[in-house]
This record gives C-alpha cells, structure tokens and sequence, in this order.
C-alpha cells in the first residue's frame, strides 16, 4: 500500500508536451504494472506563458482509494522526485500564480530526488539550489534544456531519457521495463527505448546534505489578509515616480512591480559592453519588461529583477558586440553590470569577455519549417 | 437633458494637443505600466501597453476587457499598471468606454470634479475587439461628443485562453481549433478580417483610424498621442506578434513585426478626418520605392505555418498581391470599382 508523486518542474509552453509526455509515460507504466495512476497539470499554470516555470505531476497508488486521497490537495507535496527540465530552474521557481520565489527543491520529500537535465557540474547547480534542511538526492541527465515549441515538437529522446532516469532514481514508482514497454507502445520507436534504457543505466545520484546550498533567504513578501483586503477588487497601483537609488542621481530607474519579479523566468540574460554603447535607446524602448534603467551617464542597463530574457534587446541593438545574450547559469547573482563597470572597468571588461563565451544553444523556439526535422537528423548520424 | 445637448465638447473637456516625438530620444523617461507583469518571454503586447501609456501620459484612465492583457497584468493582486486601469468583460471595450467618458463628463458638469482633459483609452484584444467586441465598438465611434481611444492589440488568436481562432487568425495558421492533420492539412481557411478599415469606411464621423505595429514604436506612440488630440472616439489596431501562439523564438518578435509590413501581410496607414495615408514602409511599398519581400520569409519564421506546403504559401502569396494589385485602395479597401 503506497503511493508516489512525481513533479515535473517546465518553462511554460515550450516545454509544455515534454512535461505532459513524462507525466503521461509514467502513468502509463504504474498501470502495466497493476497499479493506478494520474497526470496532470497545475491549475494556477494554465494558461501558460511561455519561459515561465510551470509545473505537471505524476500521482501513482496502488489503489484507487489512496489515489483520491492524494489528490485532494491543491499540489501534492511530499514527492518522491522532481523533475527539473531546465537546469536554470535550480535558481528558483516563481510560477505566474505564485507569490515570491520557491526553491526548486521545497516539495520534495526528505530523501527524494532531484533529477535535472543538465552539462553543469553538480556541485555548480547544488550552489544554485537553495539548502533544503534535510538531506535528499541530485541525479542529472546529461542533456541542455530541451525548448520545443508548443505546435512543433523537437522529439530529442528528452522524455524518454528523463523516464529511462526516473526508473532508476525512483524504481518504487515504476520500473524500466514498464518504462520501456510504454515508450514502444506510444512512440513506436526502438531508438527511443534505447535511449531511456542508456539512461537508465548511466544514471547515478548523489547525496545531497541537509545544509548543502544556497544560503539565500528565497524572495517573498507579504500577502494581505482577507482582513486587510481593501473593498472591491482593488489593486494599488505603482507609482509613476521614479525610484531614488544611490549612485545613480541623474538617471532613471522606474518604480517596479514589487509583488512580481523575474528572477527565475530566464535562460538566458543581456551582458552590456558599456563601451560600445551608441546611446540609441532601442533595448529601453523596445523592451516589453521595462527592465533597462537609464543610468547618471546616459547608458541603459538591464534589471536583473524585470529580465525575462526574451533577447530583443539583443536583436534590435544596431551595434554588433553591445547587447549579448549569456546562459543564466553563467550567472552567481543578479548585481548592476553598471555599477560593476564604473568601479572597475578593466575588470569589467575581462569579466564580461569570460561571460560573453558561454553563448546559449539557439534551439528554443521555431526558426524555419523543416529545422526540427534538420536537427534531429543531424544528431542520429 | 436640454443642457447636455446645448452644451458643446470643449465647454467640458478642454481639447489637447500631444505633438508627435520626433525620434526615441525625445521619449520620455516616465513609465505608467511598468516592470512586473505575468506576460511571456518576448510579448509585443505588454510592449503595446507600455508604450501606449507612455504615449498617453499620467492623466489617463485606461479599460482592459478580458484577454492577455487584462489575465496578465491584473491577476493576483499584482499589477505593474500606476495609471488607473480597470476590467471591462470581453466583448464591452467599446461600451466601457463611451460610459468612462460620459461619467467623467458628467462628473465635470456637475462640478465634482475639476474640469480637465483625461485620456479614456479601452484595449481590447482581437478576440474581444473584432470578434465579440464589435458592436460596441461600432457603437462607441457613433458617439462623436466623447473624446475617447480604443486600441484593439491583435495577436492573431485568444492566445490567453491558449491559443484558439479567432477572427483575426491568418490563413492556415495552427492553433487549438485548427491543428492540421493528415486528411487535411489547413483547417483554418478564413481570411484575416480586415478591422481597422471595416470601423473607418462603417462610421464617417469618426476623425482617426490607424494601424500600427510596435517594431515602428515612435510611429505607434505618436499615432496614440494624435488620436487622443483629435478629438472624438478613435480606433487604433496593433499588430502584435506572439511568440506563443505563433511558435517563435521570442527574441524575434521584432522582426517578425518587421516582416509583417515588409511583406505587405500588415499594412501601416491613419485615415484621419477621412483622408487616408500610408506611413512608414507601407508608404514605400504604395509609392514603388520599395518592393515587397515573400511572404514566406515571414511565414517560414513561426512554428503555426509548419505544416504549410508550397501550394499554400503560394496562396498566401498570391492573396497578399492581391491586396496590393487589385484592391481600390492597395492594402486597405478590398474591392475594386467595376470597370
């Protein structure tokens, strides 16, 4: 008599059917082997914005009973594993319906798994990820993060690899025989079953300690009471004035949202060589997030706490080396690049040139038609 | 009743002048929706928001009806809005605000408040614009005596609601109630409707239509500042491009903006006070100084027209030139005068 939970932490939309083919694989394979299962998607997520954390579960008992049990809840915690699709994840989860920062690991049980997708070294994400208290596990799949978009599907064996590791991590939840039987049967695809068998085999955890981590409190803030609520639907607005920062008189860094930031919808973030900078103001105006503060000296820096890293900065800026998009996983903290530059700008330069090395893949998203079909060709050979 | 009609516009709302920003550098700095909103990666509409309060300036009253726009930057008790904002349903982006504006007037009239000129402007997007909005809308630009601005942000679906058609969808695109299949390839086979000209050619009296894309921000922005200067109910159709409902790489939603003029797929024009003008590359293209590109550079870009073989980018091609070649006024009016 048990159950287990799987959670699938995703970037909305382009990891929308990578995440609902785990769930799903999953559950298929809890019923070959006479157990009862269910997938499915958050609520709170949908509708989902893409690059956003989103998150879809896995429950599986081994009677229908203990299944409605856990269901009834608005997201099961406690989980055996979770599921990380993108190793930027590890920084932290703020979802659209959430309120602050949640660590990617605070819904795993003690002694659960984290599994992530990544070519980070462990120690590198276990700095990442906040300290959880209690000790648990880390297992990687070697793998970037997989951004298909949502009407095409870049079918790189992600699912499959993640099933074929999850078998391993969690053999309790389902096995890899169930695993690779439900991946014949719904793809029809021997390599595919290869490859979460391979997976499978090269998988291996490490322990994690309950004060390993990141030492950072995660960002919240204070919700109101249904007692301190004002009548009506009503929501304060933001002001209009500018915020006063030190340092940074003359310029003009816009009062911001303070119940919603950014922080985790990134893979990726601007680095600015303040040198080249033409003053042309295209990334401030052309930035739906509003995230470039205007700085005393005329130059535009982007806002670590408003980047969603969508990258059209980098795309409408007319200079070729200006605005660069860099991995987010190249990244320890969310500092002023400004700031860092004024004081040292030899250092600046020498830090910057180092950063601007760890380009992302451009596979996120869809370029042209065919390109899915192209790539995947490609990587067979 | 005898003094509202006696009463004219001015003796209540002072008329206002926004002049036109000559470039990007004489943007100003003050942002009235700012930082913070749920929006995707790369959303051309959020920047529709921002810009357009930006151009509107701090005394303005802004009416969202349901949608992308409203979901994402109300939700929560969260809000990156520091102008007054409030929900409309659906399809009342036109009635909320004809009723905004004649409260306020009322308001004024009645001495409870200073006599000033406030912006009334309601988004809506295009499912709740040209689809379920529109005879509200209709209405709204019938009501000459009220100075107000609707501004319909087209992203070509209910991408909200993930993704569905709507009126506004283009040719073959896929979404959820067109995924195309093996029997048949295009579900969806309704032309684009052709908004902004259908309210213009329907309501005489309306002084200013305009269409704008936010690739061209300036533009866009002094079309806002001259549409709430004109005087009267005005209409403003943006197209935005949506990295989730079009499958894109979101760092592209500027050039696909671009693409969308540079291919005669989105027209750029205003018809102001009933003379029509083509702006920007639009204006090139009408002139011969500039010749279209493909229309597959931009199709070929978005995830949604995968599925398009050469026979249907061919159609899509051949309906694009259509819109140029055949129509009485090329990109705008789409019939011709009998010969």
């Amino acid at each position: 008599m048990s159950t287990g939970s799987v959670e699938v932490v995703y970037r909305g939309i382009f990891q929308k059917t990578l995440a609902k083919n785990i769930c799903r694989g999953v559950v298929f394979a809890a019923k070959k082997e006479g157990k009862i299962g269910t997938a499915f998607g958050r609520y709170s997520d949908s509708p989902e914005r893409n690059g956003i954390p989103a998150k879809q579960f896995a429950v599986v008992s081994d009677t229908h009973d203990e299944l409605q049990e856990h269901l009834a809840r608005y997201e099961p915690d406690n989980n055996d594993v979770t599921i990380a699709c993108d190793d930027a994840l590890c920084k932290g989860v703020e979802s659209w319906a959430w309120y602050g920062l949640q660590p990617i690991n605070k819904l795993l049980k003690k002694g659960g798994t984290l599994l992530v997708t990544s070519f980070q070294s462990p120690n590198k994400l276990i700095n990442f990820i906040h300290r959880k208290g209690e000790p648990y596990n880390l297992a990687l799949v070697r793998a970037a993060a997989s951004f298909s978009g949502l009407w095409v599907y870049k079918d790189d064996h992600t699912d499959a690899r993640l099933l074929g590791a999850l078998a391993k991590v969690a053999p309790h939840i389902v096995g890899i025989d169930a695993i690779c039987e439900v991946i014949k049967e719904q793809w029809k695809d021997d390599l595919k079953v290869a490859s979460a068998r391979k997976t499978y085999e090269a998988t291996e955890t490490i322990p994690v300690s309950a004060d390993q981590g990141n030492e950072e409190v995660p960002f919240e803030f204070e919700k109101p009471g249904w007692k301190t609520m004002e009548e009506g639907l009503v929501i304060r607005g933001i002001s209009a004035e500018q915020q006063k920062v030190e340092g940074w008189e003359g310029g003009y860094v816009p009062t911001r949202n303070p119940t919603f930031k950014k922080f985790s919808t990134r893979t990726m973030r601007p680095v600015i060589n303040f040198d080249t900078c033409i003053k042309c103001t295209l990334c401030w105006l052309q930035c739906p997030d509003s995230c470039f503060d205007i700085t005393p000296d005329g130059l535009y820096d982007a806002n670590m706490e408003a980047c969603c890293g969508c990258g059209v900065c980098e795309a409408v800026c007319p200079v070729e080396d200006c605005v660069t998009m860099v991995n987010e996983e190249a990244f320890d903290d969310n500092a002023s690049q400004w700031e860092m530059w004024v004081k040292d700008k030899k250092g600046y330069e020498t830090w910057m040139t180092e950063k601007i090395s760890d380009k992302p893949p451009r596979s996120h998203g869809f370029h042209h038609v065919g390109q899915y079909a192209e790539e995947t060709a490609d990587e067979s050979t | 009743m005898s003094d509202v009609i006696t009463e004219t516009l001015d003796d209540y709302i002072k008329t206002q002048v926004l002049e036109a920003w000559k470039g990007p550098k004489t943007v100003p700095e003050q942002e009235y929706f700012t930082s913070g909103h749920r929006t995707c990666q790369g959303c051309e509409s959020a920047l529709v928001m921002k810009l357009m309060a930006k151009a509107a300036g701090p005394r303005t009253i802004i009416l969202g009806s349901t949608g992308c726009m409203y979901v994402a930057n109300t939700t929560y008790l969260s809000t990156p809005w520091s102008v007054p904002w409030m929900h409309t349903q659906l399809g009342s982006s036109g009635s909320a605000a004809t009723g905004t504006a004649a409260g306020l007037r009322a308001l004024m009239r009645k001495g409870k408040m200073e006599k000033e000129r406030i912006n009334v402007i309601a988004f809506c997007g295009d499912g709740g614009g040209a689809d379920m909005g529109l005879s509200a809308i209709s209405a709204a630009l019938q009501h000459t005596e009220y100075n107000l601005l609707i501004l319909m942000y087209d992203n070509e679906s209910y991408a909200n609601t993930d993704i569905q058609v709507s009126g506004s969808s283009p040719y073959g695109a896929n979404s959820t109630f067109s995924p195309p299949g093996k029997e048949r390839r295009i579900m969806h086979r309704r032309w684009k409707k052709n908004t902004a000209p259908m309210l213009a050619a329907g309501h005489p009296e309306c002084k200013y239509v305009a269409t704008v894309c936010m690739s061209y921000a300036v533009e866009a922005m002094n079309a806002v500042r001259k549409a709430l200067s004109i005087g009267g109910p005005t209409f403003i159709h943006s197209l935005d491009p949506c990295p989730k409902g079009w499958d894109y790489d979101p760092m592209f939603s500027h050039e696909l903006g671009e693409l969308a003029v540079e291919t005669g797929i989105w027209p750029l024009y205003e018809i102001e006070e009933g003379k029509i003008k083509m702006y920007g590359k639009s204006k090139r293209i009408v002139n011969g100084q500039m010749k279209r590109k493909p229309v597959q550079d931009y199709l070929l870009r978005q995830g949604r027209f995968a599925h398009f073989i050469d026979e249907d980018i061919e159609y899509f091609q051949a309906k694009t030139d259509e819109m140029w070649e055949k129509w009485l006024i090329p990109g705008v009016l789409p019939f011709s005068a009998e010969a």
